[in-house]
């Protein structure tokens, strides 16, 4: 099949189309067989314990993937959240300790992980610091102000109705799966239905051009950056919640998963591309090897490499789909 | 010397990207000791031939053989080794550096403890340049010499390095006619010598001028400027490069806009490179802009536009006496739009479709409903609208804008600009590398605006045909001055020249 258009341009062949199509959506392929492989391999994880445990795991990977996206989706890169995340929830505990009431105390996590967002919005955007090196800066200040406060106890004095929302179920469904449920279809409204997500896919494709067309390029950012900083503090609420406590190590695991799954979802780490149901499924991917590894037994030593491999292959793809997408 | 001794000769060379066909079935030979020209308009495979003959891309099929070797096994820095050379449009020179320095960029001399041997480097230096003419100082930084002075370091570079074939890019751009003149004897001083010239060029008359044979690539084929023992005439080329019988749009022009009303007016607006400028721009009239590169003539639109600041005068726009323009949201908000001269970095959103491309600067305002969502049947219906009024040739309006041919791309970015209902459009060479006939669509839709809607249009543009066929007047602008403001009435390609040439100081 080919059609050709004025000025010699020949818009050509299926197979070009269909390897861009298989590229952009590998991840669902991927999930796929990671399913098939460790289920064979242990037939008790299609168990709904099981299926229930990946899907818990899912979720603040999930948040926290959700939160990268906004800042991959710029060409840039957010090492803050887990900074934000540690901090946000022990701001809000400490108040708990101190009697606050739970809801004032979910509100103040949320705030504090969005104004930290928003600040490094605003240097980023305003002072155009470059965005590695600031949130690198904001993430090991917050970790340590974390160290600091706590003075590396364990926060464990928390109210049961604060770990309801993470322990409890609604209509016998675990609440974290819901909680991811929701984050996706906020993230997914955004970004496909209002005038900010299609500016962000604007400034994320071409920010000069975006200007150029009127687009208020460094609000867009702020607005990015603060949702970032905001989702994060939704993460630490709900890891908080459902470990019933906020460690020394809390969420460290996390750390750089979520770029992984971000990436691997198919988010361009150039910016301008990518869409949230493929975060997910990259989320899923994630998750279904991590739990994969733990059911099988494999060593946590091997675990680590294989966290590292995982990302060595998101940015492998990523190379490879620009490389169709230009040739 | 016989002039039969083949250099470089490219046979039946074909180049595809992706889904598309750059260049099918390209061939030519270049004579020793002679200049041939390559022509086209830009996006017809100029500079892929170009890079395919540098070895920056490899060739699907075809061979390209460097006095009779093939060099498609060899890397872009073994062919400069082996003698082709390329002086690139934006001369590749470190203006911070001396002149010295750049000629021997990359192989400059060393003292025995691997140091840069500064005595040996100057004194080189001065002898390259007594060798080929150049009277300057090889201590001086490159950045104090004048444009033709640089190009002609650049070209000495090349020579140093043993070059057997050099290719010119667009050389004279940016140059005056006494500037091009000078540069065209060194170029044939050097060709007397034996050194064989690939020369590119928009200007036919230089072309003409300057050339022992010419090649022509139109569509991604070549076609030879002339048979054997024909002369070459610049109706030949400009036929040859166009292809088909295009009708060239000729706008009948406003004798005077003292019935129009006044739109903008600049009151000795200061900014960026401007200095002092004063000017009325008025509805329905499209007003042409000329000047060097920093002259001031780009400047004005995006000073306009908010892109650059202004440090002294006021602006009225309407009744609004002082307007404030500090971003191009301020000038949307006023009506003003500008369609930048690099399309890739300022029009362009390629990994978005048409539709998302042209609804760009409605997002926040047209297109946004009640419940703060994009109005996506609106921004369909938009997108639907502009895809036929303008000629798009796609296969929907989803299309990605990656997808589309350069003319094409052009017509979404001046859609998208045209699509808020702009006051002042202001165009910065709209038709830079795409082909005539996407060319003269986008004029004629440019005509239209400007006659139904009264738009007032400011065209700037280095194609002084296309200008005098579409303007009704011309700002010539030097060192951020506006210098002369005239009708254009009876003007013809040398007056504009003239004009641009002698008011520059």
């Amino acid at each position: 099949m080919s059609n050709e258009l004025p000025g010699g341009v020949i818009v050509d062949n299926r197979i070009f189309f269909l390897k861009k199509k298989l590229m952009n959506n590998i991840v669902w392929i991927l999930l796929v067989l990671a399913v098939l492989v460790v289920g064979s391999l242990e037939p008790s994880f299609f168990t709904w314990n099981i299926i229930g445990n990946v899907l818990s795991q899912a979720t603040v990977l999930g948040i926290l993937a959700f939160a990268q996206s906004f800042a991959i989706m710029l060409g840039l890169i957010d090492l803050s959240l887990l900074g934000i995340m540690s901090f946000s929830a022990t701001v809000g505990l400490l108040l708990a300790e101190r009697g606050a009431p739970v809801p004032f105390v979910i509100l103040a996590i949320f705030l504090t992980g969005a104004a930290i967002g928003a600040m490094n919005g605003v240097l980023i955007a305003k002072l155009k610091a470059v965005a590695l090196v600031e949130t690198l800066a904001v993430k090991l200040t917050l970790l340590g102000a974390f160290l600091v406060i706590t003075q590396g106890r364990a926060i464990t004095n928390i109210p049961d109705t604060y770990k309801w929302f993470g322990q409890g179920r609604i209509a016998g469904i675990p609440t974290l799966p819901i909680a991811l449920v929701l984050v996706f279809v906020f993230v997914y409204i955004l970004w496909n239905k209002t005038p900010y997500g299609r500016s962000l896919y604007a400034v994320g494709g071409n920010e000069d051009a975006a200007y150029i067309s009127g687009i208020k390029v460094d609000q867009i950012k702020i607005i990015a950056f603060s949702c970032s900083g905001l989702l994060a503090g939704v993460a630490g609420f709900f890891l908080s919640a459902y470990m019933g406590a906020v460690t020394s190590t809390f969420g460290t695991s996390y750390d750089m998963n979520n770029i992984a799954a971000t990436v691997i979802g198919g988010v361009a780490c150039s910016g301008g591309q990518g869409n949230v149901l493929g975060v997910l499924g990259g989320v899923l991917l994630l998750t279904v090897i991590q739990v994969g590894l733990q059911i099988l037994g494999v060593s946590s030593y091997y675990v680590q490499m294989i966290n590292g491999l995982i990302i060595f292959v998101a940015v492998l793809l990523d190379a490879l789909r620009l490389r169709t997408q230009h040739t | 010397m016989s002039m039969e001794e083949v250099i470089l000769k490219v046979e039946n060379v074909s180049k595809n990207f992706g889904a598309t066909k750059a260049l099918k079935d390209v061939s030519f030979t270049i004579r020793k000791g002679t200049i041939h020209s390559l022509l086209g308009r830009n996006g017809a495979g100029k500079s892929t031939v170009v890079n395919i003959i540098a070895g920056i891309y490899k060739q699907n099929s075809g061979m390209v053989t460097l006095e009779g070797q093939d060099i498609t096994p060899y890397s872009v820095f073994e062919r400069q080794n082996m003698g082709i050379k390329i002086v690139p449009q934006h001369a590749s020179i470190v203006p911070a550096l001396t002149v010295g320095e750049n000629v021997f960029m990359g192989i400059w001399p060393k003292t025995k403890q691997g140091f840069v041997d500064w005595n040996r480097l100057f004194k080189e230096a001065q002898m390259e340049l007594d060798k080929y003419g150049l009277h300057v100082d090889p201590k001086v930084r490159v950045g104090a010499l004048n444009g033709v002075d640089q190009r002609k370091v650049n070209i000495i570079r090349a020579m140093h390095g043993g070059a057997k074939l050099i290719i010119l890019d667009e050389p004279t751009t940016a140059l005056s006619s006494v500037e091009r003149q000078e540069l065209f004897v060194f170029v044939n001083e050097l060709k007397a010598r034996g050194t064989s010239f690939i020369f590119i060029s928009h200007y036919l008359q230089e072309v003409v001028e300057l050339s022992d044979d010419v090649t022509v690539i139109r569509d991604g084929t070549s076609f030879a400027g002339a048979e054997a023992g024909e002369v070459l005439s610049e109706e030949k080329l400009a036929n040859l490069i166009a292809g088909e019988e295009v009708e060239l749009i000729n706008r009948p022009k406003l004798k005077s806009n003292s019935e129009k009303r006044l739109l903008l007016e600049c009151r000795h607006v200061t900014g960026r490179i401007l200095k002092d400028v004063s000017v009325r721009l008025y509805e329905g009239e499209i007003t042409g802009l000329v000047g060097f590169p920093g002259s001031g003539a780009r400047e004005l639109c995006r000073t306009l536009f908010g892109l650059e600041k202004i440090t002294g005068g006021e602006l009225q726009v309407y009744d609004n006496e002082k307007a404030v323009i500090r971003n191009p949201s301020d000038a949307m908000a006023y009506g003003i739009t500008y369609v930048s001269y690099d399309r890739h970095k300022e029009g362009i959103v390629g990994l978005l479709s048409i539709r998302e491309n042209i609804s760009l600067p409605l997002l926040h305002s047209v297109l946004k409903n009640r419940f703060g969502f994009v109005d996506e049947g609106r921004s369909r219906q938009i997108a639907k609208d502009y895809f036929k009024d303008f000629f798009i040739k796609a296969n929907s309006i989803e299309d990605k804008l990656s997808s589309l041919s350069g003319g094409n791309q052009q017509k979404v970015v001046v859609a998208k600009t045209v699509s808020i209902g702009p006051k002042l459009l202001m165009l910065d060479e709209p038709t830079i590398g795409i082909d005539i006939k996407s060319r003269e669509e986008i004029i004629n839709n440019i005509n239209q605006i400007a006659k139904e809607h009264d738009t007032s249009v400011l065209y700037l543009t280095n194609d002084f045909d296309e200008l005098l066929r579409t303007v009704d007047r011309i700002l010539f602008f030097d060192s951020g001055r506006l210098v002369r403001d005239i009708r254009n009435h009876n003007l013809s390609h040398e007056d504009v020249l003239d004009i641009r040439d002698t008011v520059v100081k």
